[in-house]
């Protein structure tokens, strides 16, 4: 197949590409090309907020949420697409939904019985379609690219006002400590922002900055609109809550209260018994931070790995990776329901010992 | 938890959008497209039941029909074969009734032929011994030579043949 000088045409322009794309990014930087490149993005777990100050109280609309409400409206509009227009005889939306619905439908009935796999599915379907429109809608180009510019005033409110008093050695220790953080010089006045082409040394630190302020052009952080929703510790957070919450409501109505209790607080065993149920208690705990992080922990990890490939092979770097990050978004919403759904199935049921 | 990004506010908003999606999604999306898909399957329950059915009924009925078709053939073979039997027996019937009329006929016609004859034979010798007679009376009249007999006799046989017969 190598043969065919249509291929052999098609890897040579590949093999430039490549080159191009290597020499433009963080690599070629070093030998003083980078014509591509764009600084790393600056990297942060918590979300971005996207107005400067709260909008009530301590509220602060973050980038996460808004992606967030993507999803929810996304969601939104393919449930009335498809009941607008239900029929008995599917057409090809409704077809793919159905298919989706029914495939989770049998995983719920086959690990938890007909009856209370039917009670878990809203849930663990709602968990799956969430998750996987947020991650893949947080892959789209835009999702961490574009957004305002956070100024060098804004970086020091946001660091140093937990000091109240302005002049407090405290303070000025701070201000002095943030004025050597690296910012990135933007055109224009920072309301639209992006990554140009060939930015990679554009950064300068807050104190260059404040020193040798240039016209037309304004110095800050990119803060961009949209942010993957589960880049987002409460986010993922919010779901593992719902799930573990209804885990336990489940099992509470299914198999009683003393009964659910029992496996955690147990005195009628003996002291091995009340420690085993002890740390089962804990186990509780650890699958509620184990389903926080686990998403949150992939679905950052994915945003960071292609951040840093638009770093370091601008163009055409990220494109394996997203068809990586497409699988990550659906594996890990199908890992957060299935042990959603597990989860729900074991607990539901009555220990061996305890029921007589 | 304020270097994770974990924040009250936040985690309250993300709670109340979450929960909102599942409850919209749970009784505008699945409800409806769950049922949708009990009635389908019930539906195609149904109908394939009742395919079943048709197409038992169909067989039930076809072996009926098959039978039907069975006993009327036979009932057609044995009328056929009766009435062979009948127009055999009116055959022979009328073939014998036949040669017995035509026997009797021939035998009617025999008689009469015999009748004729004997009537014509009794004629003619009345006839003759009429014409005998003559002749015998017209030599014992003349009585006369020899030559004068000769000549009578001829006379009297040329008379008679001359004479038209009375048959």
């Amino acid at each position: 197949m190598l043969r065919s000088p249509k291929a052999l045409l098609i890897l040579a322009i590949g093999l430039v590409v490549f080159a191009v794309a290597l020499l433009g990014g963080a690599l070629g930087e070093a030998f003083g090309l980078g014509f591509l490149g764009a600084p790393l993005a600056a990297i942060q777990i918590p979300a971005e907020s996207l107005t400067s100050n709260p909008v009530i109280g301590g509220f602060r609309v973050t980038n996460t949420m808004l992606a967030t409400w993507i999803a929810i409206v996304a969601l939104l509009i393919l449930t009335w697409r498809v009941r607008s227009k239900q029929t008995e005889i599917p057409g090809r939306l409704q077809g793919i939904v159905e298919v989706i619905l029914e495939f989770f439908l049998g995983l719920a009935e086959g690990i938890a019985g007909r009856e209370r796999g039917r009670r878990f599915f809203p849930l663990v379907m709602t968990i799956f379609l969430f998750i996987l429109t947020a991650n893949w809608l947080g892959i789209l180009p835009g999702f961490g690219t574009i957004g305002r510019v956070e100024t060098i005033s804004e970086i020091e409110h946001h660091h140093c006002d937990k000091y109240e008093d302005h002049d407090s050695p405290e303070y000025k220790d701070c201000i002095s400590h943030v004025s050597h953080r690296s910012v990135q010089v933007f055109e224009g006045d920072g309301a639209l922002a992006y990554q140009p082409f060939g930015s990679v040394g554009s950064n300068v630190t807050i104190e260059e900055w404040e020193e040798h302020p240039q016209q037309g052009r304004q110095a800050g952080i990119l803060v961009p609109f949209f942010r993957s929703a589960n880049t987002d510790l409460n986010t993922t957070l919010a779901i593992a809550i719902v799930a573990m919450v209804m885990i336990h409501f489940w099992a509470f109505s299914t198999i009683g209260f003393g009964s659910h209790i029992g496996k955690f607080i147990n005195f009628r065993g003996g002291p091995i018994a009340l420690y085993v149920g002890i740390l089962e208690g804990i186990s509780e705990i650890a699958k509620l931070i184990s389903f926080t992080f686990r998403l949150f922990g992939n679905i950052f990890a994915g945003e960071v790995l292609l951040a840093a490939m638009i770093f370091m092979i601008p163009l055409i770097g990220i494109i394996p990776f997203l068809g990586l990050e497409l699988f990550v978004g659906m594996v890990q919403a199908f890992i957060f329901s299935m042990l959603t759904l597990v989860f729900a199935a074991t607990a539901s049921v009555a220990h061996n010992g305890d029921h007589h | 938890m304020e270097a994770l990004g974990i924040n009250i506010p936040g985690l309250i908003t993300q709670l109340i959008s979450f929960v909102a999606l599942f409850v919209v999604l749970s009784a505008l999306l699945y409800k409806p497209i769950i049922r949708g898909l009990d009635q389908r399957s019930e539906r195609i329950r149904e109908s394939l039941e009742a395919s079943q059915r048709a197409q038992e009924e169909a067989a039930r009925s076809q072996e009926e029909m098959q039978d039907q078709l069975a006993s009327a053939r036979e009932e057609g073979q044995q009328l056929i074969a009766q009435a062979r039997e009948v127009a055999d027996r009116f055959r022979e019937e009328e073939l014998a009734k036949a040669r017995a009329d035509i026997a009797a006929e021939r035998e009617r016609a025999e008689a009469n032929i015999q009748r004729e004859r004997d009537a014509a034979i009794e004629d003619l010798r009345r006839e003759f011994t009429g014409l005998a007679l003559v002749a015998a009376e017209r030599v014992i009249r003349r009585s006369l030579d020899e030559s004068d007999h000769n000549e009578l006799i001829e006379q009297v046989l040329e008379e008679s043949s001359r004479a038209p017969s009375r048959n």
